[in-house]
C-alpha cells in the first residue's frame, strides 16, 4: 500500500498549505507543541520519579498521580493536535524521516509501558501507596517511562536535522 | 562595531568550529535544553498553581514550594549551559537576534519573580495557621506561568527571526 498519494492530498488542502506557507503558523504550532511537551514530560517525570522512590509534594503515590494526570492528558492532546497539523503540512517528507518514524515507535512503546503499569502495579496501588521504595514493577515502569519519553523528546528534535 | 568583532572572534574560535563540525552536538545539546525546559516549566507550573491556590491546595504551601524550587534552579543552570553552547556555535545568528535578547530579558524577569515569590517560603514556618498566598502573590504566580510560556515561544522564534 502506498501512503504517499494520500499524504500528498492532505498536503494539498488549504489548511496544510496555509501552515506551510504562512511565515508564522509553523513556528507558532512548534511553540505550542514545546509548551505541551514541557507539561507532558514535566508532570510525567514527577510521577515516574515517585515510582522510583523520589517523593514529590504528596506522601501517597495515588494522590500524586490523581493530581497530575489531568494536566498530562490535556497537554498530550495539545501535542497530538499541534503535531498532526505540522504533519499535515509536510506529511510526504515526514514519513521518510527516520527520526520521525522512530519517534512514533517510541511513543507507542511509552503507551504500552503505561498500559502495562495501569493493568498491573497500579491496580494494587493501595498496598504500596506510601511504601518506599515502591515495588519492583512500579520502579521498572517509572524508569522505562522516564527513558522512553526522553527518547521521544530527543527524536523530535532530531527530525529537523535529518 | 566592537560587537561584530566579538561575534567574528567567537565564530572563528576552535571551540565554535568544533561544535559546528561535529554534527550531532547541536541537536543533542538542543534536546538536553528541551528536557531541562520540561523540568523547569513542570516545576514552575506545579508550584505556581499551588501558589495561586488551584492545585493541591490541601498540601502546605511551603512544602510544595520547597520541594520544587531546587529542580527549577538546577534546570535553569542546565539551560544556561546548553544555551551557552548554542551561542558559541552560532554567535552570528544568536547575538544579533532581537528575539534572543527579548527572551533573555524575560528569563531574568521570570526567574527573579520565581525567587521573590518563593524566598519568604524557603525558611521553615515560624507560626502555624493558614499559609494561603495573598491576592497579589496569586496574581503574580499566574503571571509567571504566562511569562515562562512567552520565554518558550521566544526560544522557538529565535530560529525564525533576525
Amino acid at each position: 500500500m502506498d501512503i504517499q498519494p494520500l499524504l500528498q492530498a492532505v498536503q494539498d488542502t488549504s489548511v496544510a498549505t496555509l501552515i506551510r506557507e504562512s511565515g508564522s503558523a509553523f513556528p507558532m504550532l512548534e511553540s505550542v507543541h514545546v509548551i505541551g511537551i514541557a507539561i507532558v514530560y514535566g508532570t510525567i517525570a514527577v510521577v515516574d520519579l515517585r515510582l522510583l522512590g523520589v517523593t514529590a509534594h504528596r506522601r501517597g503515590a495515588l494522590k500524586l498521580i490523581q493530581d497530575l494526570l489531568p494536566y498530562t492528558w490535556v497537554a498530550f492532546v495539545t501535542c497530538v493536535i499541534t503535531g498532526l497539523l505540522m504533519f499535515c503540512a509536510n506529511g510526504t517528507t515526514y514519513v521518510q524521516n527516520t527520526a520521525f518514524l522512530f519517534k512514533m515507535g517510541l511513543l507507542m512503546l511509552a503507551g504500552i509501558n503505561m498500559a502495562v503499569f495501569h493493568l498491573g502495579a497500579f491496580r494494587r496501588i493501595a498496598e504500596w501507596d506510601t511504601q518506599l521504595p515502591p515495588p519492583r514493577q512500579a520502579r521498572v515502569a517509572g524508569f522505562s517511562s522516564l527513558l522512553l519519553w526522553a527518547g521521544v523528546v530527543f527524536l523530535g528534535r532530531w527530525i529537523a536535522f535529518l | 562595531m566592537s560587537s561584530s568583532l566579538i561575534i567574528a572572534w567567537i565564530y572563528a574560535s576552535p571551540l565554535s568550529t568544533a561544535i559546528r563540525d561535529i554534527l550531532w552536538v547541536i541537536p543533542t545539546v538542543q534536546s538536553i535544553h528541551i528536557i531541562a525546559i520540561t523540568v523547569l516549566f513542570g516545576s514552575a507550573l506545579i508550584s505556581d498553581l499551588r501558589l495561586a491556590g488551584v492545585f493541591a491546595s490541601d498540601e502546605p504551601l511551603r512544602g510544595v514550594v520547597r520541594r520544587y524550587y531546587p529542580w527549577m534552579r538546577n534546570a535553569l543552570i542546565v539551560l544556561l549551559c546548553t544555551g551557552l553552547v548554542m551561542i558559541i556555535a552560532e554567535p552570528d545568528r544568536v547575538l544579533v537576534n532581537s528575539t534572543f535578547w527579548l527572551k533573555m530579558a524575560l528569563v531574568v524577569t521570570a526567574f527573579s519573580m520565581t525567587w521573590l515569590l518563593r524566598r519568604p517560603l524557603m525558611r521553615p514556618a515560624s507560626h502555624a495557621g493558614s499559609d494561603d498566598a495573598s491576592r497579589p502573590v496569586k496574581a503574580l504566580a499566574w503571571l509567571s506561568i504566562g511569562l515562562w510560556c512567552v520565554v518558550i515561544i521566544c526560544g522557538r522564534w529565535i530560529a525564525y527571526t533576525i
